[in-house]
């Protein structure tokens, strides 16, 4: 799983040496960004099921659609948000891209999935999060910008 | 290859639950004691020559038959592999220390080290003897009870007190390495 430490000492392990000064400013680095990052991973995890339900009547609006077509896409933004968590505690985009990403677009094409409403939905929280009611701006800006990640991915 | 994060990413997947605040106390005190476990790290690494060169003299010292002809440190070829593996080791358990996970010494070193020691005729007992000394060395370092220079005078956490926890922590690495060998 990438992450920043891991990605630090995959690469002193190849080069056969000790962890170096460089590598470890590298991991203080990531540290410094942690504590908004795990500040937007707890927000989260503890409104992910409102956080759904929100953009689930955004993208949905007033119209009679299928229960168990709504299920299946809440099942997946909850799904994402998920990763999304994951993201902010490891401070990189390894579990969107292992578990999110590779993959993605075959699936949704085989399943013939509309990305635009995931777009939607995603874009919805983005623009929802509101700064300092749901968290600190440090926070709001980790957690936007792998929305946005994922936004492109989609895309 | 997991760290601290990335290993409370994995367990949280299996339950296909996001990660909430009780798993982010422990990460929480990760970050927190992010200063000691580079002091811990740099502990090693400042003094990984000395710490591996004392180990295999030890281990030497104990067993004087092993620079004899037939020892299996006979000739210097034979002891010098002996202090690379040394250098080895502790870089993975730096590596694990850095990461506050074992799976990449588990990984990249541990695995089938056991299995190589027996097919090259390494004594088990006379390596476990290295690693112990070795994980001695680093303890003492980390917590400033070795004798001579103090590593951490005057600088970062500043105390070598401070980082019991954290020396503990790089001891269970090397036990794992014991463990794995014996």
């Amino acid at each position: 799983m990438k992450s920043v430490i891991t990605t630090v000492i995959a690469s002193a392990d190849a080069a056969g040496r000790f962890p170096s000064m460089s590598d470890i400013e590298a991991v203080k680095g990531s540290f410094n960004r942690s504590t908004a990052r795990m500040e937007a991973a707890e927000k989260l995890a503890a409104g992910i099921d409102k956080v759904t339900a929100d953009a689930i009547d955004a993208v949905y609006g007033k119209g009679s659609y299928d229960q168990a077509n709504k299920d299946k896409c809440a099942r997946d933004i909850h799904h994402y948000l998920r990763l999304i968590n994951y993201c902010l505690v490891t401070g990189g985009t390894g579990p969107l891209d292992e578990w999110g990403i590779a993959g993605m677009r075959e699936v949704i094409r085989a399943q013939v999935l509309p990305t635009a409403a995931y777009i939607e939905a995603f874009t919805h929280i983005r623009d929802r999060v509101c700064v300092p009611r749901d968290m600190s701006p440090q926070a709001a800006a980790e957690f936007k910008s792998l929305l946005d990640y994922l936004i492109n991915a989609l895309s | 290859m997991l760290d601290a994060f990335s290993r409370a990413v994995v367990s949280a997947d299996s339950k296909g639950a996001a990660i909430g605040t009780s798993d982010l106390v422990a990460l929480r005190k990760y970050v927190a004691d992010a200063n000691k476990r580079i002091d811990a790290t740099l502990a090693i690494t400042q003094n990984v020559s000395c710490i591996a060169a004392d180990a295999v003299a030890g281990m030497v010292c104990e067993n004087t038959g092993m620079t004899q002809p037939g020892g299996n440190c006979y000739p210097t070829r034979r002891m010098a592999a002996c202090l690379r593996d040394g250098e080895i080791i502790l870089r993975y358990v730096s590596y694990a220390l850095l990461a506050g996970d074992p799976s990449i010494l588990d990984d990249r070193c541990l695995n089938g080290l056991k299995e190589t020691y027996l097919a090259l005729g390494v004594p088990i007992a006379n390596a476990v003897r290295a690693v112990e000394i070795m994980k001695i060395a680093s303890v003492a370092i980390m917590t400033e009870t070795n004798t001579g220079r103090k590593m951490f005078e005057g600088i970062n956490s500043g105390s070598g007190a401070q980082c019991k926890e954290i020396a503990s922590e790089a001891a269970s690495y090397f036990d794992r390495v014991i463990k794995a060998i014996s």
